[in-house]
């Protein structure tokens, strides 16, 4: 069972180097915020994944919880920004 | 001046979920010992939680419910927290912070002295560190101006 | 082998499949409109997915409960995430793709 969360987690790893050339071509800085967003879930499973290779699971929960919800902040934060065209904040 | 956001959904669901984000937060304070946590960690999701606020519902109504008086009084008596419980081990005949001195005054076994100790200072550090980060996003925000009602 | 392990890596392999999908889509799709429909609901589904096979792995306790609070958490959270994107992309004038008319 431990080779085939390895497997999954490598397969998760590869999804987000493909995501990462939307970070870095996006055409805008709107390409690139849903951009992060996606690669804040990928990592989030990541997280979760090696805490199952690992047999420690319970670290591993509280810290994915933590990161879900500041990732959350993160984009609502930055679609707030980007809708005030001129302003300062 | 951070505007009201005019969508339904976004303030509705912020609002449902502040609540359960600082529950949250305190059980980190809490497990600072078993598991990944503490003071430090428990105390920036609180203040991502008053952050959240202010992004949704502008800054004069956030105000409303967390005047910037309270918010002082909040960083100080974390603060006091911390020292207090440092300067009664050093009443107790102690050094600072030895937390075994504790024992005599709450009657309770050595190790579960210090237990506790630890879990007051995790509490003092959590409410310093929410207070401190609201204050410093408020004062960006505003651009250092003071209070708002200098305005209209 | 038992059945909730078989269902479990079930499940994992699902997520697996509509993470790639949901990637697939990011990369190839013209417009920043159709990229966010890719990632909200390719992304949400296949983090549920991968969620409820933990779960099966785990079984009945204390960490099993604490995986459907994420469950929970990121099912109420990411719609409103990309509504929120999609509500500034709309307000600050991003041009939705249109399918060139052929004249003839």
């Amino acid at each position: 069972m431990d080779t085939f969360f390895v497997v999954i987690g490598m397969g998760l790893c590869i999804l987000v180097l493909f995501v990462l050339y939307r970070v870095v071509y996006g055409p805008g800085v709107f390409n690139r915020v849903a951009a992060l967003s996606a690669i804040g879930n990928k990592t989030l499973i990541i997280l979760l994944i090696m805490g199952f290779a690992y047999h420690r699971v319970e670290m591993f929960i509280d810290i994915s919880m933590v990161y879900a919800l500041l990732n959350f902040i993160g984009t609502i934060a930055a679609s707030k920004y980007l809708e005030m065209e001129g302003s300062t904040l | 001046m951070i505007q009201i956001s005019d969508d339904i959904i976004i303030k509705t669901i912020a609002r449902v979920l502040v609540p359960f984000i600082q529950l949250f937060a305190l059980y980190v304070i809490m497990h600072g010992h078993h598991s990944p946590g503490g003071g430090f960690q428990g105390g920036v999701i609180l203040g991502a939680s008053l952050v959240l606020l202010v992004i949704t519902h502008g800054l004069k109504d956030t105000q409303k419910r967390i005047s910037e008086k309270s918010v002082a009084i909040f960083s100080s008596l974390g603060v006091l927290v911390y020292g207090g419980i440092g300067v009664l081990c050093v009443i107790l005949l102690g050094n600072f912070l030895d937390y075994s001195k504790l024992a005599i005054l709450l009657n309770v076994p050595l190790a579960q002295a210090r237990s506790l100790g630890i879990l007051g200072v995790e509490i003092g550090v959590g409410l310093a560190v929410m207070a401190v980060m609201f204050s410093i996003f408020c004062n960006i925000a505003t651009g250092g101006r003071q209070a708002e009602e200098d305005d209209d | 082998m038992s059945i909730t392990t078989i269902l479990a890596v079930l499940f994992m392999v699902g997520g697996l499949f509509f993470f790639t999908t949901a990637t697939i889509g990011i990369l190839r799709f013209p417009d920043f409109f159709t990229r966010l429909h890719a990632t909200g609901k390719g992304d949400t589904l296949a983090v549920l997915l991968f969620l409820v096979g933990f779960c099966f792995y785990e079984g009945f306790t204390l960490t099993g409960l604490k995986i459907i609070f994420i469950a929970v958490f990121m099912f109420l959270v990411q719609p409103t995430a990309t509504h929120a994107l999609s509500r500034a992309g709309f307000r600050c004038g991003v041009k939705p793709w249109m399918k060139k008319e052929d004249k003839k």
